[in-house]
C-alpha cells in the first residue's frame, strides 16, 4: 500500500520535475558550458577558452559600468518602491477620504498595467530635446539651463530611465502596501490615537512594523527587477551613448546579437545568475531566521 | 521555502536562455540552383523593409509572384532597420534562418559566406551569366567575396548632403567645393540663426556615414582595404585620427550638441520644415524630400583640400539578398529573385518607393524625378563605393567605432582614444579570424 502511494506520488510530481530539469537546470549547467567557449552564431565550432571570456568580462570597464548602472537601479528603485510607496500607501489609507482614496489607487496603479514598450516610447518624447515636454516646462519655469538632451548625454541617459522605471512601479508596490496595511487591526489604530499618537508616531510604531513581510517582498522584487531590468534601456536609449546607460542585460543582448560575441554573453548571463541567485538565497535565510525568530 | 529557491532559478534562467543556442554548422554551402521544372513549395524570406514607405512594394512584387506561381507559397517577414541586426542573427544561432534573407554589404554579408550560410550564386548571377548581365557590374562586387559573386543587389544606395537651395540664397551661401568651404558655410548659416546640419545620432549609424566618408578621404585605399578585413584590420593610419578630428569640427561648426539623444527621422523633419539648410541621407531617401514643398539638389560631403585618400570615393552600397547555402529550395529563391529583379519590377520599384535599381536601365524620366537621374548619374561617376563602415568591419570593430563616436560626441572621448577602442576590437577580431 506505501509502495503504491510512493509511486503515486512521484506520477504527479514527475512531470514538474522533467520540466523543471529541461527548461530550468539544463539551461543553467548548458549556460556555464558555454561561458568557457569563444563562439557565436555563425562559427562553426565553438573554441574551448577556459575563463577567458571572465577574464576579459572583468576587465572591461563597460562591465563594471553595466553593473554599477544596475546597482543605482536598485537603490534608487528602494528608495522609492520600498519607501515613497509606503508612506504614499499609508497617506492614502489614514488621511484620504474613502471616495478619493479608491481613484487615486487606481490612477496610481494605471502606469503599471502599461506595456513597458509603450512607456518607453512615451518618455522618448516627454525627453525629446527638441519637443519634449520635460524640456518645454523648464523653459516654461525659468529653468532653462537645466534643459538638456535627457537619452542623449551621459551624464543623464541612466538616469533618467530610472525615473521612467519609478513613475511606473510606485504605483503598483504602493497597491500592494495598501493591502497590507488593510489586514493591520484597526484597533492598534485606535488603541494609538487614545495614548495621543499622532500620525507619524502611529506610522513609524504601527503600520512600519506591521507590514514588515510585505516590506521583505517588495524589497526582493525591487532587488531582483534592478538585475534583470532589459526592456527600458533597451527602448529608450539601447545602452547608449557610448554604453554609459548599458545594464547587463543590454550589454549581454549587444555583445550576443550585435557583437557576434556569444561566450561573453553566456558569461555575462552567468554573473546576472550568481547576483539573483545570492539576493535569493540571503532573502531565503533572512526569512527563515525571522521565522524561527516569531 | 521552496518557492523562493524556484522562483530565484527561474529568474536566472530567462536571462541564461537568452545566450543560450547552437552554433551554425559551416558546412560548405551546395545549394541546387537550377530552376525548378515544376515550380511549388513555400518560400520564407525575411527583409529589413518594413517602414510603410517601402514595405507594400515588396508585398506587391510577393503576391505578382504568387498569383503567377499558384502552386509557390512565399511567407514574407519585414523587419525594421535596427531590429534586423539582431533578428538575423537569432534566425542564424537557432538554425532558422529564411530561403532569403537580406544583406549589407561588406563583413555583414560575408560573414554568412564564410559560416556556408550563403550559396554561392556564381553561375547564375556572375557577370557573364544572362541574369548578372542585367546589373551594373559595380553592384554585382559589393557582394563578391574571394573572386565569388554571393548576392542579388536590391538598390543603389549613396550618401548625399542634401540643402535647402532657399535657405541657401538667403543666407548668401554658395554650395560648398570643399570641407573647408563647408565648415564656413555652416558658420555664416549659424549666424543667420539656421542651424546648418540636421543631424540625429541616437543609434550611432547617423555619425558612422560621416566616418565612412571621412576615412575614404584621408586614408589611402590599399589601407583602408587592409584594415576593414577582419582577419589584417590593424587601423594604425594617422589618417583615422584626422577622420575623428574633422568630424568633431564638422559637429562643432554645423550640427548640434543634441544630436545623441535625437533620432535620424526627428533631424529629418527638421530639414523639411526649413528649419535646418542640411540633411545628411542616402538616396533610398530621396523621395521624402520629392514628396515634400522643398526646392532642394544634393551634393557629396566634400573632401577635405589635399585628402590622401580617394577623393572620388561614394558612402553608400548597394543593399541585398542572399540565398541561405543550407537551403532546399534555393534553385525557387533564385527564380523569386530573378523576378523580383526583372526590369518591369526594377522600374516599378523606383517609380512606387523611388529607389535606385542595380538592374541597367530602369530608371527613366518616367519613372523618376531630376535629382533621382542626378544621384544614379552622380553614382556612376564615382570611383568606388567606401561601404558603411558598420557592414564592412567586423561587427566588435563596428561596436568599438560605433560607440566611440557617441563618447565623442558627447564630449567624454578624444579622438585618440576612441581609436585606441577600435584598435583593441580589431586585435581581438584578428584573433578571432585568424
Amino acid at each position: 500500500m506505501t509502495v503504491l502511494r510512493r509511486w503515486r506520488t512521484w506520477a504527479w510530481v514527475l512531470p514538474a520535475v522533467v520540466l523543471l530539469l529541461v527548461f530550468v537546470y539544463y539551461p543553467i549547467a548548458d549556460n556555464l558550458r558555454l561561458s568557457l567557449f569563444s563562439w557565436n552564431a555563425f562559427s562553426p565550432e565553438p573554441r574551448f577558452v577556459g575563463l577567458d571570456n571572465y577574464a576579459e568580462a572583468f576587465g572591461d570597464p563597460v562591465f563594471w559600468r553595466a553593473l554599477g548602472n544596475n546597482a543605482a537601479y536598485a537603490v534608487v528603485s528602494l528608495v522609492f518602491q520600498g519607501g515613497l510607496s509606503l508612506v504614499l500607501a499609508a497617506l492614502l489609507e489614514e488621511l484620504v477620504g474613502r471616495r478619493t482614496r479608491g481613484l487615486l489607487r487606481t490612477l496610481y496603479f494605471i502606469p503599471a498595467a502599461m506595456s513597458i514598450t509603450v512607456v518607453g516610447v512615451l518618455f522618448s518624447f516627454l525627453y525629446n530635446p527638441r519637443y519634449g515636454l520635460l524640456n518645454e516646462a523648464l523653459n516654461g519655469l525659468g529653468l532653462g539651463h537645466l534643459a538638456r538632451a535627457w537619452l542623449g548625454e551621459e551624464g543623464s541617459a541612466i538616469w533618467s530611465v530610472i525615473a521612467m522605471s519609478q513613475w511606473q512601479s510606485v504605483g503598483y508596490t504602493a497597491v500592494l502596501f495598501v493591502v497590507a496595511i488593510q489586514r493591520i487591526p484597526r484597533e492598534y489604530y485606535e488603541a494609538a490615537k487614545v495614548d495621543g499618537g499622532g500620525p507619524v508616531r502611529t506610522f513609524f510604531s504601527i503600520t512600519l512594523p506591521m507590514v514588515r513581510e510585505m516590506t521583505t517582498l517588495v524589497v526582493i522584487l525591487t532587488i531582483s527587477g534592478a538585475f534583470l531590468v532589459f526592456n527600458e534601456v533597451m527602448v529608450m536609449t539601447a545602452g547608449g551613448p557610448d554604453n554609459s546607460s548599458q545594464v547587463l542585460g543590454t550589454w549581454l543582448y549587444r555583445k550576443a546579437f550585435m557583437e557576434d560575441d556569444m561566450g561573453y554573453a553566456a558569461t555575462v548571463a552567468t554573473v546576472i545568475f550568481v547576483i539573483t541567485f545570492a539576493i535569493a538565497a540571503g532573502q531565503l535565510a533572512v526569512s527563515r531566521r525571522r521565522r524561527y525568530d516569531s | 521555502m521552496n518557492t523562493h529557491r524556484w522562483t530565484a532559478l527561474l529568474l536566472g534562467t530567462a536571462l541564461v536562455t537568452a545566450g543560450c543556442g547552437g552554433g551554425s554548422a559551416g558546412a560548405p554551402a551546395k545549394a541546387d540552383l537550377s530552376a525548378p521544372k515544376d515550380k511549388s513549395g513555400t518560400l520564407t524570406m525575411v527583409t529589413k523593409f518594413a517602414d510603410p514607405k517601402y514595405a507594400p512594394y515588396f508585398e506587391k512584387v510577393v503576391a505578382a509572384y504568387k498569383a503567377a506561381n499558384p502552386k509557390v507559397d512565399i511567407k514574407l517577414e519585414q523587419v525594421g532597420d535596427q531590429p534586423y541586426k539582431d533578428k538575423i542573427r537569432v534566425l542564424t544561432a537557432s538554425k532558422d534562418l529564411p530561403d532569403i534573407y537580406f544583406s549589407w554589404a561588406g563583413d555583414f554579408a560575408n560573414k554568412f559566406v564564410r559560416a556556408g550560410l550563403a550559396a554561392d550564386l556564381t553561375g547564375v548571377i556572375g557577370p557573364d551569366t544572362p541574369w548578372g548581365s542585367t546589373f551594373a557590374p559595380a553592384a554585382l562586387k559589393a557582394f563578391q567575396y574571394n573572386g565569388k559573386y554571393y548576392g542579388m543587389p536590391v538598390d543603389l544606395d549613396g550618401k548625399y548632403l542634401a540643402y535647402n537651395k532657399a535657405v541657401f540664397t538667403k543666407a548668401g551661401v554658395r554650395v560648398p567645393k570643399t570641407f573647408e568651404e563647408l565648415l564656413s558655410a555652416c558658420d555664416t548659416l549659424k549666424s543667420g540663426g539656421v542651424q546648418p546640419i540636421a543631424f540625429g545620432n541616437q543609434y550611432g549609424w547617423a555619425a558612422i556615414h560621416f566616418i565612412t566618408q571621412l576615412n575614404a578621404y584621408d586614408v589611402a585605399p590599399k589601407t583602408l582595404e587592409t584594415d576593414y578585413a577582419p582577419a589584417t584590420g590593424a587601423f594604425t593610419d594617422p589618417g583615422y585620427v584626422t577622420a575623428l578630428k574633422q568630424f568633431g569640427d564638422l559637429v562643432s561648426r554645423c550640427g548640434t550638441k543634441d544630436a545623441n539623444g535625437l533620432s535620424h527621422e526627428t533631424a529629418q523633419a527638421q530639414f523639411l520644415s526649413g528649419k535646418a539648410a542640411m540633411h545628411y541621407l542616402e538616396s533610398v531617401e530621396f523621395d521624402v524630400l520629392d514628396k515634400s514643398e522643398l526646392d532642394w539638389s544634393f551634393l557629396r560631403l566634400p573632401a577635405p583640400a589635399g585628402a590622401p585618400g580617394d577623393t572620388n570615393a561614394l558612402t553608400g552600397a548597394p543593399d541585398g539578398f542572399l540565398v541561405n547555402g543550407q537551403s532546399k529550395n534555393a534553385g525557387l529563391a533564385v527564380d523569386f529573385l530573378k523576378f523580383l529583379s526583372s526590369k518591369e519590377n526594377a522600374a516599378t520599384m523606383t517609380k512606387d518607393i523611388g529607389w535606385l535599381s542595380p538592374v541597367k536601365d530602369s530608371a527613366t524620366s518616367a519613372n523618376s524625378y531630376p535629382q533621382l537621374t542626378d544621384a544614379l548619374q552622380d553614382i556612376g561617376e564615382a570611383g568606388s563605393f567606401a561601404i558603411w563602415l558598420d557592414t564592412i568591419t567586423n561587427a566588435e570593430v563596428a561596436g568599438a567605432y560605433l560607440s566611440g563616436v557617441e563618447g565623442m560626441l558627447s564630449g567624454s572621448r578624444a579622438p585618440e582614444q576612441v581609436m585606441a577602442g577600435v584598435q583593441k576590437a580589431a586585435a581581438k577580431a584578428k584573433k578571432e579570424v585568424g
